[in-house]
């Protein structure tokens, strides 16, 4: 493998800066979720705020945290695409949990 | 990381690349170490696990008709006289992402093997990592203390205590594992064990600077699954 | 320590003249011939030198999966045994002195997770992915030997915790292999105990074990291919376990966090998947939870597992057949998309094992509708495999018989699945005995077919020598005629609505109308069951006695029958590694001098042949 390793070497590491603004950012981007909960936004607002702020730090680790932003695409296609499953199961449960809420709520409060 | 040089194959980018790629032989993913892709895939499979734990959650406090405890109220601190929500909490996300900074900084410190810059960022992520652990144990004996018990809890709904000890408690078994990886690799780095291919205890394989990689990436993934519980768990 | 190691860097042709002038035996070198440089380094090995480090805790990936055939064997017989125990109780009640209704529901319970996970997944995954992957693609070993070793006991702690369950007070777990909570935790389901428990860690470990495992077979697969292998030259096999790998790898997570949940319920008493339960009148302490999180979550595993198994069954079967009727594949590519569409499809379709679930009743035409697709691509497969066979040079051995006994099986099981998926004929049709015999021909007897196939098929790459013909054709024609009178009656028991899982009849009209059918029903059981010891007395006999196989018996084309030495040895290729200039299917080329070319001859030796590009 040291082969391959050592072509490797000069290309692979990137100047500090992106690394620190990455960093940066992140901590703003908690910042600004932990506000989120500090002015206790509620309703629509809330939940697009925290899904907003924790899809885009998601997003900042996988991408240069994780060098996956530099990565081939052949790698990246592989480890997105199985979420399309656990979309699907989060889609599917959603409506699950409404309908079990709802069967609930009819048999035990309204009466079955 | 950016494109490898690789004799009698020209990389092109984007999705041509990627047909270019998949149809070619000996490896898919060129000039990618293959004990990176194994973490990678290994990381995938992680990510599986902890999509079902949330899931579970979705759809047990969904579909309960109990009121589920507020978080906010729930996670708060009192310091100083004054009730801070989720302050605990803010600072453990703090020092996770601090830890995830030094984890990049080691494995680009690595690469251009400096030895010393790269030992003392692990040992630091090390360190973070252990505040991390250290500051779960007491919120989970402050919550304990609180009377939050796995099959019930003074606050609402018994699955809250359910859900919140078996996704933090696993997500803090695997920082707890990080943690161990990082100080065995932290004392590995300083030895000069991948500067010299000097082989491993078990594996017998040589070492190399792009295992301090591999870890990095199974470190950020601790991170990025704290990003998930953060927003789903304490802020939802 | 230095010895333990050879370095081969050396052998690696790195420059494009070397490899033109290095990688052709015989004839003229010629731009044609021209494959690239390697890009990885030579693996180094660690070769052990004690029994301990040879044979017990070995790093070769063929003698892992060899003791994962091994280890998988004895768990099929177990389950073999309690099948028979099983049949013993319905064909001829109370003939078994000792078996109570708990032991019934433990044994059906431990049958259906013995033969689903412990025996067909590791039996293919562990078994063939491990001897067949490095070897079909060209690699020295898999990329990480240790943690291939480390799989290997880790599968062997999950059997042995799997087994203790059926020592500890109250015994094995009698819920069904399903383990649906409430009932498999509370008192009065046998085994709710200690049972369940033991299941769980048994489970949580053979996953952990597998991930190591799967890990190494895709990463051997996708980044450690031989120079010239490229994903559209591989074999099928190696298709067929990719997959079927990559779907354990995303859907052994579900079962993971069902398993661990249920445990917590149990042990900590949470209430993950528990309600308000009334028992004599009196609220257990349980509330809140959602059963159906748990069937939701085991699906989730459950049907990608049901390809798990299927999907490597597939890919041998195309190899077997293509050699053994000496023509190539018949829409390899059409093959490959078809394993890989199943593959993704089977995300998607987990609930139609839930129609009478009580889930959102509108899910039933969500999974109705994908399940139906899934026909599509199989379907496809099934018209290849008959168009590969159609005006073949078919030999008709025991291993073309087991391929065509696989055929005709799961066509069998394949079209009851469609009745099936229809949420409408399901209901009625649920927890009947067409549900048994549904999934025993589809998952059950056809990659039970395809086992028996590829063992005679590789037997002679394995211990140097042929299995014998004549045992093999009575365990073939006992096996298939006997799987039929089992299983085709079944069908007809779903029919007039004999209820699965229930201990006796009871004074119920089954109780007349059924006898006779069970009766000879479990007397072809037994004929089956013991028919498969033909097989071990076959290898046992054969280990020291068969016919010497010698290089390639079957003038196959594809690398594993390619190394110099048979059985391979450690390393697989001795000096160099192969270069591979074609797919592993140009038999019966026009112009060639013999049937089959293999996929190392290089184009230049056969420029005068119709050979096709690949």
């Amino acid at each position: 493998m040291s082969n391959t390793e050592e072509k490797k070497q000069d290309s692979t590491t990137h100047k500090i800066g992106i690394y620190l603004w990455i960093w940066g950012l992140l901590f703003v981007l908690s910042f600004f979720s932990y506000m989120v909960d500090w002015y206790q936004f509620q309703g629509m607002l809330r939940w697009s705020l925290i899904l907003f702020f924790m899809f885009l730090k998601a997003g900042l680790i996988m991408a240069f945290f994780m060098h996956l932003f530099w990565e081939r695409y052949a790698l990246v296609n592989v480890l997105l695409w199985p979420m399309t499953a656990i979309a699907c199961f989060i889609f599917l449960m959603v409506s699950e949990f409404k309908y079990t809420v709802f069967t609930r709520f009819f048999y035990f409060v309204v009466g079955g | 990381m950016s494109d490898p040089k690789i004799e009698g194959f020209e990389l092109k980018p984007g999705f041509s690349g990627m047909a270019k790629d998949t149809a070619s032989d000996q490896t898919m993913f060129k000039g990618v170490h293959w004990g990176k892709a194994m973490m990678w895939i290994f990381l995938l499979s992680d990510t599986f696990i902890f999509s079902c734990f949330l899931i579970s959650y979705m759809k047990g406090r969904g579909s309960t008709i109990v009121d589920w405890p507020n978080a906010s109220e729930v996670f708060g601190l009192h310091v100083f006289g004054v009730d801070v929500p989720l302050l605990l909490i803010a600072i453990m996300t703090f020092v996770l992402i601090t830890s995830s900074g030094t984890m990049a900084l080691a494995v680009k410190y690595g690469y251009e093997r400096n030895k010393k810059m790269c030992g003392w960022l692990i040992l630091a992520t090390a360190i973070g990592g252990l505040t991390f652990v250290g500051m779960q144990a007491f919120e989970w004996s402050k919550l304990i203390h609180e009377g939050v018990r796995p099959w019930e809890n003074p606050f609402g709904a018994p699955q809250f205590g359910s859900f919140f000890f078996m996704i933090t408690g696993f997500h803090g078994t695997h920082v707890t594992f990080g943690v161990i990886f990082l100080f065995i690799y932290a004392y590995k780095t300083f030895a000069g064990h991948y500067d010299e291919g000097k082989r491993g205890w078990f594996t017998t394989m040589k070492g190399d600077y792009v295992e301090i990689e591999i870890l990095g990436l199974y470190w950020h993934f601790v991170d990025l699954v704290w990003v998930f519980i953060f927003a789903f768990f304490y802020l939802w | 320590m230095s010895d333990e190691y050879e370095n081969k860097t050396g052998y690696q042709a790195q420059s494009s003249e070397s490899i033109a002038s290095g990688s052709i035996g015989s004839g003229v070198a010629s731009d044609s011939d021209y494959v690239r440089p390697a890009e990885n380094a030579e693996q180094d090995l660690y070769h052990g030198h004690s029994f301990i480090t040879k044979w017990v805790f070995c790093q070769d990936a063929k003698v892992i999966g060899v003791q994962y055939f091994l280890l998988a064997t004895f768990t099929g017989v177990i389950g073999l045994v309690l099948s028979w125990l099983m049949r013993l109780q319905l064909g001829f009640p109370g003939a078994a002195g000792f078996m109570t209704a708990e032991h019934y529901y433990q044994f059906v319970t431990m049958h259906g997770m013995i033969m689903v996970v412990y025996f067909l997944t590791a039996l293919f995954l562990g078994g063939f992915g491990n001897y067949l992957i490095p070897l079909m693609v060209g690699a020295r070993d898999m990329v990480f030997p240790y943690l291939n070793m480390v799989s290997f006991w880790s599968f062997f702690v999950a059997v042995a915790v799997l087994l203790a369950s059926f020592f500890v007070p109250g015994g094995p777990t009698g819920s069904g292999w399903t383990l649906y909570p409430p009932q498999a935790i509370l008192e009065g389901t046998p085994g709710s105990g200690m049972g369940i428990i033991l299941m769980c860690v048994s489970l949580i470990l053979f996953v952990a074990g597998f991930t190591m495992g799967g890990l190494n077979y895709l990463i051997t697969i996708l980044q450690a291919r031989t120079r010239g292998m490229t994903l559209m030259r591989m074999p099928l096999t190696v298709w067929g376990i990719f997959t079927a790998t990559v779907l354990a790898m995303l859907a052994f997570p579900a079962l993971l966090v069902g398993s661990l949940m249920m445990m917590l319920d149990k042990l900590l008493a949470t209430s993950f998947f528990m309600p308000t339960i009334l028992k004599a009148g009196e609220v257990l302490e349980y509330g809140g939870g959602s059963p159906i999180l748990f069937q939701h979550l085991f699906w989730f595993f459950g049907h990608p597992e049901v390809y798990i198994v299927a999907l490597p069954a597939f890919g041998i079967v195309s190899d077997l057949i293509s050699v053994h009727s000496r023509k190539n594949i018949f829409g390899y590519r059409m093959m490959v998309w078809a394993i890989v569409g199943i593959g993704a499809l089977s995300f998607f379709v987990w609930a139609h094992h839930m129609y009478v679930s009580g889930m959102n009743p509108w899910f039933g035409f969500f999974f109705a509708t994908t399940t139906l697709i899934i026909a599509v691509p199989t379907a496809m497969k099934v018209y290849n495999w008959i168009l590969t066979l159609w005006r073949g040079n078919i030999r008709l051995n025991v291993v073309m018989l087991w391929c065509l006994g696989f055929i005709v099986t799961f066509v069998n099981g394949g079209i009851t699945g469609i009745f099936l998926g229809n949420v409408s004929v399901d209901v009625p049709l649920s927890d009947t005995y067409f549900v048994v015999a549904h999934f025993h021909m589809v998952m059950g007897i056809a990659p039970l077919m395809v086992i028996m196939g590829a063992v005679y098929h590789w037997f002679p790459l394995v211990a140097g020598r042929f299995l014998n013909e004549t045992l093999g054709k009575w365990h073939f024609w006992l096996t298939f005629l006997g799987a039929y009178s089992i299983y085709f009656p079944m069908h007809y028991l779903g029919f007039i609505g004999v209820p699965r899982r229930y201990f006796e009849m009871y004074d119920s009209p089954y109780m007349t109308s059924a006898v006779g059918m069970n009766e000879f029903i479990s007397t072809a059981a037994f004929i089956v069951g013991a028919a498969q010891f033909i097989l071990i007395f076959n290898i046992i006999k054969t280990l020291k006695t068969g016919k010497p196989a010698g290089h390639n018996p079957w003038q196959a084309n594809s690398l594993e029958w390619l190394t110099p030495s048979v059985p391979p040895e450690h390393g697989n290729w001795g000096e160099k590694l192969p270069v591979v200039h074609r797919w592993p299917y140009d038999f019966s080329v026009p112009g060639a001098k013999e049937d089959y070319i293999t996929q190392t001859t290089p184009p230049s030796e056969v420029k005068d042949t119709a050979v096709e590009k690949t």
